[in-house]
């Protein structure tokens, strides 16, 4: 953020003056120039979609055929959810364990995890997609939510263990040090001191990596596949708000699907937004010298 | 890895101040758990590796380097080429920086130099929701909004300078090469950004209080203090949007117009190794097509991690350098 400065001895030249006020006049430019897009996709998003969400858009299937009008996204918002929370299940455990492997044994092996989450960062989301097709849904012989759920697991791990592991380095070294003073054990530490500590930081995190995975269509694509029926059984394809989307957006010459598009749009942002904006806000809080307690 | 894992927890056991060692403790139950957690997610990586390339084997095996070079790509003559794909990831990878980088790098300047720091937080907030707005979306807005937009900017560039240079020349209206780095262009701006607004906050107060005290403008402090140190840490930032960039999948597909060819202009339609995957995988029925997009799926990988391993390493490497300068 920028530094106050005093202001000590005015700038000599009246074009030195002229060059710099006119950067400021460029950044302000670029970033209106990145801001309106954004605006843009909101304001439309909300005005094409705002009008189509009645109780019916929550409450019913789509009818089968893309162009016809009708009906809601029931299927696709429970999908969403249900691979979403197994996704979350899978992940979180998971990954609060490799940053404690990371920080707690240290070593050539916590590198050498260290990379692979790296790696997993790295990866397009169409290629988790891929891995995932290749490792379950050829080994089931078909495209299920279970699978979805795995693709999306693999999305949001690196993120889970990344910002895990940044809470556990922020804990105090007193807090440490009083718990071994204590003579507790090191699993006793983590399990009362540090990951009490750092919870709400991990917390945070996942609440960014599901407002990530929940948005997510490319990993869904080869797994999950879609449905245009409404399924709570996590051995069948499974649709997901995302691909509910995708396809309807690729017939939005009919209108029937282009409304839909567009409501499930608006409900898909909504959601992204606001475990986006709790995750930021809960950061944001406990930044100013509150130290890493909670 | 399992010999590590025991000598580690062996090695736990010296916080017990007593010496005294029980054969199983809590705590070497304790890193066997984190241990394995570590272990399954490693295999589990190899070995959706390991499965992706036994997949895509056939392909590479049938067409060798011809795979990579080859520019014909048709399913109903079973040829595999990924150049095209290639050309249209690294066209539309190379526009997108062209765009973003610049934005980004002049947001993350207002951000950190000049915006008091009321107004520069929420302005970040909001330049990093960019990246909140989930691919299918963007992709959404990109077909019935952007498209349009271009429609006329692409009429006008094909009519002028397009004359002359086949490159921005016809075919114009619809979607392309451009309107797809325009999307990701969008999709990077705020991570390029974020990088940034991190490398220009970490500069020594100290000298840039030097140029001020000089009677220097912010811009000096800008261009002789700020940029400089800042320099490899840019570089990273640029590099982690390109990795993004090259793995764009969705958004890109909706506005790329599909066309398995390597187009004239950067008005022509085309494809990304990431969009051809996306729109045809389900579709493969032939074994050959199937196993030459996990190929892709190889190609792309490779270029992701290439990417951003380096992004990865020379941000490690200003944020040491930074952390010796202080």
């Amino acid at each position: 953020m920028a530094a106050e400065y005093p202001a000590l001895l005015k700038p000599t030249s009246r074009g030195r003056r002229l060059k710099a006020d006119l950067v400021v006049l460029l950044a302000v430019v670029a970033t209106v120039v990145a801001l309106i897009p954004l605006a843009s996709v909101f304001l439309y998003i909300v005005g094409q979609g705002a009008g189509l969400l009645r109780p019916e858009f929550f409450l019913e299937d789509p009818p089968g055929d893309l162009s016809a009008a009708g009906g809601g996204i029931r299927n696709a918002i429970a999908g969403t959810l249900e691979m979403t929370a197994l996704a979350t299940l899978m992940a979180v455990p998971l990954g609060i364990l490799i940053a404690i492997f990371d920080t707690e044994v240290g070593g050539r092996a916590a590198t050498g995890t260290r990379f692979l989450i790296d790696v997993l960062a790295a990866l397009p989301s169409i290629v988790v997609g891929i891995f995932v097709y290749s490792l379950v849904v050829v080994a089931q012989g078909h495209f299920s939510g279970f699978a979805g759920s795995v693709a999306l697991a693999v999305i949001m791990l690196p993120l889970i263990v990344v910002s895990t592991e940044e809470m556990l380095r922020l804990i105090p070294k007193p807090i440490t040090e009083g718990a071994r003073a204590l003579g507790l054990r090191r699993w006793r530490t983590y399990l009362s001191v540090f990951i009490p500590t750092a919870l709400s930081g991990i917390f945070t995190g996942l609440l960014l990596a599901v407002s990530r995975a929940v948005g997510e269509t490319a990993p869904l694509l080869f797994t999950a596949l879609g449905n245009n029926f409404f399924t709570a059984e996590l051995s069948e394809p499974m649709q997901g708000m995302p691909l509910l989307i995708y396809r309807n957006a690729l017939n939005s010459a009919y209108p029937a699907a282009r409304d839909r598009a567009m409501g499930a749009a608006l409900v898909l942002i909504l959601i992204v937004l606001a475990f986006n904006l709790l995750g930021r806000w809960l950061v944001a809080r406990r930044k100013p010298g509150r130290g890493s307690g909670r | 890895m399992a010999i590590r894992i025991d000598s580690a927890g062996a090695s736990g056991s010296e916080s017990n101040p007593l010496g005294r060692r029980r054969p199983l403790n809590g705590d070497v139950i304790f890193k066997l758990v984190a241990g394995a957690a570590a272990a399954l997610t490693v295999t589990l990586i190899g070995l959706m590796l390991l499965d992706s390339v036994k997949a895509a084997w056939p392909a590479f095996e049938r067409f060798g380097p011809d795979f990579v070079t080859g520019s014909r790509w048709s399913p109903s003559f079973t040829i595999y080429g990924a150049l095209p794909f290639i050309y249209g990831t690294l066209l539309t990878s190379a526009i997108a920086l062209l765009l973003a980088v610049p934005i980004a790098l002049l947001v993350a300047l207002l951000v950190t130099e000049f915006l008091p720091p009321r107004i520069a937080q929420p302005v970040a907030v909001a330049v990093d929701l960019l990246a909140a707005v989930p691919s299918v979306v963007w992709g959404l807005w990109g077909l019935l909004v952007l498209v349009p937009f271009m429609r006329p900017i692409e009429r006008g560039i094909a009519a002028g300078p397009g004359q002359f240079i086949s490159f921005l020349g016809p075919p114009t209206p619809g979607p392309s090469y451009l309107v797809a780095a325009v999307i990701v262009a969008l999709m990077i701006v705020p991570i390029v950004a974020a990088v940034s607004r991190e490398v220009f906050a970490a500069t020594p107060r100290l000298q840039r209080e030097a140029v001020l005290a000089l009677g220097g403008t912010r811009w000096d402090v800008i261009r002789r203090v700020v940029l400089p140190i800042g320099r490899t840490g840019v570089m990273a930032a640029v590099l982690l949007g390109l990795g993004r960039a090259i793995g764009e999948t969705i958004a890109v597909t909706m506005v790329i117009g599909n066309a398995p060819r390597i187009g004239p202009s950067i008005f022509s339609p085309g494809f990304t190794l990431a969009s051809v995957i996306a729109n045809e995988f389900n579709e493969a029925t032939e074994p050959l097509h199937a196993e030459a997009l996990v190929g892709l799926g190889v190609v792309l990988l490779a270029m992701a991690v290439i990417v951003n391993g380096a992004g990865v390493a020379v941000r490690r490497r200003f944020e040491r350098s930074a952390e010796r300068g202080r």
